[in-house]
């Protein structure tokens, strides 16, 4: 009798686990052993031809001036939308936070570009952005008499890039800092003021390591936005251009794969990606939960 | 109960009869790129076919653009779950010629459907010259279009310049362009003379407009081509006119893609602009609600240079091989169909692009509808007047698409002020040569 009670119990837990693993051996792990069987071979269009060429698309890649740049673009693209994104996003949350009549109604504004495509975005940015009709250009010659060629110029097409990224995630961003904020008591906040504190002090010994948690966490997902999600607004506003400076690492790998048709090519760089962006988990996970405080 | 056990077979009967002729309906997938407008003017030609034939049902589907509709092909042929007829552009041709999934239509018509009363020269020469390779027709020629020089004439008046001597030369265009470029006190232009968009394809009909090749072995068409020619001169010069008009800031760089352009000449922001002949009628309407006279002129050339012509562009419709004989049999009946003068007159009145066949041309010539529209009349003389050979038949080049990409970065690049167009367009010429031996080499 006993023992049956331990054989039962020795499988439950696999058989719990059995619908996850489906999904995710069919959807994630397979796709991603695929993609690195792909990686090792040259397929010609519609796969008439497939030759196997082992390393070779990884050696490719890794002497291709234009790879190694889109990979370093790549960096600052993330490092710039994350940091710039994460810093605008808390303080437009403190100040969503404050208890202001209709406060529901700026908090939904916030959080209306996060619900919208990111092609409609992108088009947006265009409309805004264009050098004939945009209202960007118009306000900035109405009030200081110069133009930006925005669209046209590698290094403002980059920095449109990032606004319009930035802008696409913050409220995402918001939500949880406002959530992350509404969790913090308000004992802590009355303690310190009876101890003296001024407000940046509050805002920078209290808010900031309190919100740690959620900033930890909304950092892995700005990652993950910002590497693989700017594919949208690139592909609308810029399509990788002017001459490259806006052709990351993903708007390259789509590039190869759907309009170059070097399927191996593009497998390759996935797999690239891939390895990338789990190391840098890594680091995150043990390094950056340091700072993190939990209450 | 006798009575109602012999009605009820007799329904029967009926029932099974009436699903039999259902599945005696041929249904024929037909993917296309075909947006807006001509969305609908593509679905009303499939109505009208299906409408005549009863057998026969054409499921027509919008595939996003030509590139998404290439890419979707290629994933359900993958998936055996291909279409019969697809349309892919010109510059896939290569690529599906490659592919082996195709069956040229001459092959359909002729052996698959021994369909004897087809007429194979009905086709306009420049336009059957295109998709011919290999000594046959590969696939039906459907939307055709050029570019050609769009100007404004009160624009040309206002600037002194005659509106019925529209510029022929590069020194002219840029004379012209100079002339009508409109500064503020500022010294901020309000009216450039002229613009163009960076796409790839004006550099092509450039180079072919000088009767000069893309591409060795004769533009790919005697052999697969190995080395691209985008650093000789003729397709540098125009890149150096480019980078000169516009630091001269008498052109508008509206920057990569299409619309940008369209916008600034629409809106009166550019005095000229080179468009697709299959602007005609969205331009001359423009025109007529802004109220201003549109003219329309060939491509302009170098000053010392004997004109070459224009290469036809736009897109194809390919037949699948990998379907049951009555299947590939009903698709070339669609084909068949929507090559028939009627058809062919309707498309060409309706959206802009040329008619492929010579009998509607010639049935648009009696009807007077070139002599009431002039600006169709530029569009046609301008390819029927292009010289025969290589240079106009149009480059095959396996990766096309990638190529056009490379000759645009290269058109930044020279814009930007990183390279000068020299510089760019050698190296332009190396990623080609380099992406046509990768290419090559899957067929070795």
């Amino acid at each position: 009798m006993k023992e049956q009670n331990y054989n039962s119990h020795f499988l439950v837990p696999y058989l719990l686990i059995i619908p996850s693993m489906i999904i995710l051996i069919l959807f994630l792990y397979w796709p991603t052993i695929q993609s690195f069987i792909l990686s090792l071979y040259r397929t010609a269009p519609f796969g008439s031809r497939v030759i196997y060429s082992g390393l070779e698309n990884y050696k490719k890649l890794f002497t291709d001036p234009a790879y190694l740049d889109s990979l370093q673009r790549s960096a600052v693209f993330v490092l710039i939308t994350i940091f710039g994104g994460l810093a605008i996003s808390l303080v437009l949350a403190t100040f969503l936070n404050k208890k202001l009549k209709g406060i529901h109604i700026y908090r939904t504004i916030f959080f209306i570009p996060y619900a919208i495509s990111p092609t409609v975005a992108g088009s947006l940015w265009i409309f805004l952005l264009n050098p004939v009709a945009g209202h960007v250009n118009y306000v900035l010659d109405f009030l200081f008499g110069f133009q930006v060629p925005w669209l046209t110029n590698g290094f403002f097409a980059f920095i449109a890039i990032i606004i319009a990224t930035i802008w696409k995630n913050m409220g995402f961003n918001i939500i949880f800092f406002l959530a992350g904020l509404q969790s913090i008591p308000d004992s802590v906040y009355e303690s310190a003021k009876i101890d003296g504190a001024n407000s940046w002090q509050i805002f920078r010994k209290i808010t900031i390591p309190l919100l740690s948690p959620t900033t930890f966490y909304l950092i892995i997902m700005n990652i993950l936005f910002t590497v693989f999600q700017a594919f949208g607004i690139i592909d609308i506003m810029t399509q990788g251009g002017p001459a490259g400076a806006t052709n990351l690492v993903i708007y390259k790998l789509y590039r190869d794969m759907f309009v170059n048709f070097r399927p191996g090519l593009a497998a390759a760089q996935s797999v690239i990606l891939l390895f990338l962006v789990l190391i840098i988990t890594f680091f995150h996970f043990k390094y950056g939960s340091k700072g993190v405080h939990y209450q | 109960m006798r009575k109602i056990n012999f009605l009820l077979v007799i329904a029967l009967v009926l029932m099974l009869s009436f699903t039999a002729a259902a599945q005696d309906k041929v249904t024929i997938d037909f993917w296309h790129a075909m947006g807006g407008h001509n969305l609908e003017v593509t679905e009303t030609l499939v109505e009208r076919f299906n409408e005549q034939h009863e057998n026969i049902e054409v499921v027509a589907q919008n595939t996003g653009t030509y590139n998404d509709t290439l890419t979707k092909t290629e994933s359900a042929v993958r998936s055996g779950d291909a279409p019969h007829i697809v349309q892919i552009y010109e510059i896939g041709t290569q690529v599906m010629v490659d592919s082996g999934i195709i069956i040229p239509i001459e092959e359909l018509g002729k052996e698959v459907a021994e369909d004897n009363s087809f007429d194979w020269g009905k086709f306009l020469t420049p336009v059957s010259n295109y998709y011919q390779v290999d000594g046959q027709l590969n696939s039906m020629p459907f939307n055709s279009s050029t570019p050609i020089l769009y100007y404004n004439k009160d624009a040309f008046e206002e600037a002194g310049l005659d509106p019925n001597d529209p510029p022929q030369t590069f020194s002219e265009l840029k004379e012209y362009a100079e002339k009508l470029t409109i500064r503020d006190e500022d010294g901020d232009v309000e009216r450039y003379g002229f613009t163009l968009g960076i796409v790839g394809w004006f550099v092509e009909q450039m180079v072919a407009n000088q009767d000069a090749l893309l591409v060795n072995n004769n533009n790919g068409r005697d052999g697969r081509a190995t080395e691209s020619y985008l650093d000789r001169e003729p397709a540098v010069r125009f890149i150096e006119l480019w980078k000169e008009m516009v630091d001269e800031e008498i052109m508008l760089n509206p920057g990569r893609g299409w619309d940008g352009a369209k916008q600034a000449f629409l809106s009166g922001r550019s005095a000229m602009m080179i468009e697709s002949t299959a602007q005609v009628t969205n331009f001359s309407e423009n025109a007529e609600e802004s109220g201003y006279e549109l003219g329309t002129a060939f491509l302009p050339r170098p000053d010392d240079v004997d004109r070459g012509g224009v290469i036809i562009g736009g897109a194809s419709l390919w037949a699948l091989r990998d379907h049951p004989q009555e299947e590939l049999e009903a698709a070339w009946e669609f084909l068949s169909f929507l090559s028939e003068e009627e058809q062919q007159v309707y498309w060409f009145e309706q959206t802009g692009y040329f008619p492929v066949t010579k009998s509607a041309v010639e049935r648009e010539m009696n009807n007077q509808f070139f002599a009431e529209n002039p600006n169709h009349m530029t569009a046609f003389l301008q390819l029927l007047l292009s010289k025969r050979g290589a240079a106009t038949q149009g480059a095959l080049i396996g990766t096309f698409p990638e190529v056009r990409q490379i000759v645009e970065n290269a058109i930044e690049e020279t814009l930007m002020d990183n390279m000068t167009p020299q510089e760019a367009m050698e190296e332009a010429a190396s990623q080609v040569d380099e992406s046509l031996q990768e290419y090559n080499s899957l067929y070795e």
